[in-house]
């Protein structure tokens, strides 16, 4: 019986720790650290971005090596980055590393929409242009799993990337994707407050 | 049943071959060494499998994605829910009677492993259920309960699933030992057997609802792959193996002896004996096929070695079902699972080694005596002389094999087991207890104090080997 304790307490603190490992609570840090490097390509005369990134980190994150993060305070992420980079949700989403190395353009910028929530979760679309040109586009925090999660996977594969119905129409009139109408509306919803702000 | 009327009566071995073939005495043949090494190797796979099981997460999960409450929750369900899973496949695995298993962690270790992996389960479904209705309806703005109708209703294979865990719950109280002993056997045993069910209702929901596993994908085909393999593994080791055991010995009641008033020899007799592949100390699971028993199959040890001609089985007679072996008719038939067990002379450690038997416990050990090299050690407990079992054979065991035997009678508080079951007394009896493998075979009590007075005396744990008749 002891070992039935010992074991059921190992899964508590496993789980607890691949939680925190992956952000937990001390998620702030780890979004600080690891948004400003993906946003990069920020205007410096951007608009401030609502998506609760702390602007005073996006700016010395600016140097083109992601990894010389210019926190000190942050804890060794090196091996968390690869992870972070290497699973990107979906295939369609080669937007973050993209802008990254194209960060030296000054004409690249990305403006994330508002948070909107809906049904099944809620969702941010951020959106990347060159000039005044939408060339890149995605949605995050949306749900993952299950048959909100497939929605998430249709309306993404639908609308996100570079070839994608966003980038093809440069506006937020989209069609609504078959059998996932919130998922739709709420994307297009967060596009166009992206839109309005660029 | 017959009665021994003389003392040689029923006493087939101990004889210098009175009836021809292998004396029971001779050297025994060079059998190859078991080690831990099968043991040590399966419980790397056990932790590589888990860390397999939670590594698609780990790598689904983008690092810093989990911004709020819900998100945690959720990710905490995920992580759960894929160790539960895994862990079900362990516990079928665990009782499937694959010879492997079975023969290099044995029985008592697998039912240990049974208990508090099936433990674990039952928290690590509960908590994959809570963590994951209360994240979903944070993330919908949904109540508790909204949330599970929402879930039931919305979802592919929910219902199924939460039907699983019903009977996970079910199956896991009544395995609590103060509640299974207060409910009868068969009942136990039916409630037991639907615990097989939450694999074919949970299966769904993981692949239909799985973040993880929804995705075509290695993760999928992993998780599918692990499914088929454990279901192969319980085909194999309930069913084809056995039946070609089976087939290939089948094995019929030749006698029924009285050891002792409660105690009887039941032998053996089939074909092809000489091609079982069994080690003194080892045990079957035996089904007698006729109308009583037939339904019950419990595990006996062999109370004698191979000998290619015969087994034994020497059984106290302590419940119903022992009570009905008495009248087994020569000719039944028996269905035979084994043999399993690591309790055998060839996983011990060091060269010789001490045997310490309570009762009818005595039985592997008479058998592992034989396989033993010269030089080994009895310490046979009884409360009275007349629960001495086969004390002819050990007897002449030990003349034969320059065994020492030391028959230890009495009560717990008598002066003579005093003097011998604790520390001191045992040194006194073996002086170089440290340097021999210890096997320990009786009542519960008997084997927990020998424990505690060997691991005071300094024999190293490793070099203790154990089998209760029950946990």
């Amino acid at each position: 019986m002891r070992r039935a304790l010992l074991a059921i307490t190992g899964l508590a603190a496993g789980t607890t720790a691949l939680v925190v490992l992956k952000g937990g609570p001390g998620a702030g840090q780890a979004t600080a650290q690891d948004l400003p490097a993906a946003q990069a390509p920020v205007a410096p005369g951007g608009s401030p971005t609502p998506g609760g990134v702390t602007p005073s980190a996006a700016a010395p994150s600016v140097s083109a090596t992601p990894g010389a993060s210019a926190k000190p305070s942050a804890k060794p992420s090196p091996d968390r980055r690869p992870a972070s980079r290497g699973s990107t949700r979906t295939g369609t989403t080669p937007a973050a590393p993209k802008t990254t190395t194209k960060a030296p353009k000054p004409t690249t910028r990305t403006v994330t929409g508002s948070s909107v929530s809906y049904k099944y979760g809620s969702l941010q679309v951020r959106i990347t242009l060159s000039g005044t040109r939408i060339v890149d586009a995605t949605a995050t925090g949306m749900p993952l799993g299950g048959q909100s999660g497939q929605r998430s996977d249709d309306v993404q594969a639908r609308y996100s990337g570079s070839s994608g119905e966003v980038v093809a129409k440069q506006s937020a009139d989209l069609s609504t994707v078959s059998g996932a109408t919130y998922t739709s509306t709420a994307y297009q919803r967060s596009l166009q407050a992206a839109i309005d702000k660029a | 049943m017959t009665y021994q009327d003389t003392h040689a009566a029923g006493r087939r071995t101990g004889h210098p071959a009175p009836y021809g073939g292998r004396p029971a005495a001779s050297v025994p043949p060079g059998r190859p060494r078991r080690g831990p090494g099968g043991r040590r190797a399966l419980t790397a796979l056990f932790w590589l499998g888990l860390a397999a099981a939670v590594l698609p997460w780990w790598l689904d999960t983008p690092a810093g994605s989990l911004t709020d409450t819900a998100d945690l929750l959720t990710a905490g369900g995920r992580i759960t829910g894929l160790i539960a899973g895994y862990l079900l496949l362990v516990q079928v695995l665990a009782m499937s009677r694959l010879g492997v298993l079975e023969r290099s962690l044995g029985g008592e270790r697998i039912s240990r492993l049974h208990r508090d992996v099936g433990a674990t389960l039952l928290v690590a479904v509960l908590t994959h259920l809570a963590l994951l209705v209360v994240g979903y309806a944070r993330q919908e703005r949904n109540s508790v309960f909204g949330e599970v109708g929402a879930l039931l209703s919305d979802y592919e294979d929910m219902v199924s699933a939460f039907a699983a865990a019903g009977v996970l719950v079910v199956v896991g109280f009544t395995a609590v030992r103060g509640i299974r002993r207060r409910l009868p056997y068969e009942l136990w045993y039916a409630l037991h057997l639907t615990s097989y069910l939450t694999l074919l209702l949970g299966y769904a929901h993981q692949f239909s609802n799985g973040a993880q596993l929804h995705e075509p994908g290695p993760a999928r085909i992993g998780w599918i792959a692990a499914y088929l393999l454990v279901v192969a593994a319980l085909l194999w080791g309930r069913v084809i193996a056995p039946l070609v055991f089976n087939l290939r010995h089948r094995l019929r009641v030749a006698d029924v002896v009285a050891e002792s008033p409660d105690t009887i020899s039941i032998y053996l007799t089939g074909h092809r004996l000489n091609q079982i592949d069994m080690l003194g100390g080892q045990y079957f699971r035996w089904r007698f096929l006729n109308p009583g028993c037939w339904w019950e199959s419990h595990p006996f040890s062999v109370s004698a070695a191979a000998n290619g001609r015969w087994l034994r089985l020497t059984v106290k007679v302590v419940g119903k079902h022992t009570a009905e072996l008495r009248d087994l008719t020569p000719g039944t038939r028996v269905w035979a699972e084994g043999p399993f067990g690591t309790f055998t002379a060839a996983h011990r450690t060091r060269e010789r080694a001490l045997l310490i038997a309570g009762g009818s416990g005595i039985a592997p050990l008479r058998a592992m005596l034989e396989e033993l090299p010269p030089g080994a050690a009895l310490i046979y407990r009884a409360r009275q002389p007349a629960d001495v079992l086969l004390h002819r054979e050990l007897d002449w065991l030990a003349q034969a094999r320059q065994t020492s035997v030391w028959y230890v009678i009495g009560r717990r508080d008598d002066p003579g087991p005093r003097q011998v079951m604790n520390p001191e007394g045992l040194r006194r009896l073996v002086p170089d207890l440290t340097r021999r493998d210890v096997y320990l075979c009786g009542p519960g009590g008997l084997v927990d104090e020998s424990v505690k007075v060997l691991r005071a005396a300094g024999v190293p744990r490793r070099q203790i080997h154990l089998t209760a008749f029950e946990l």
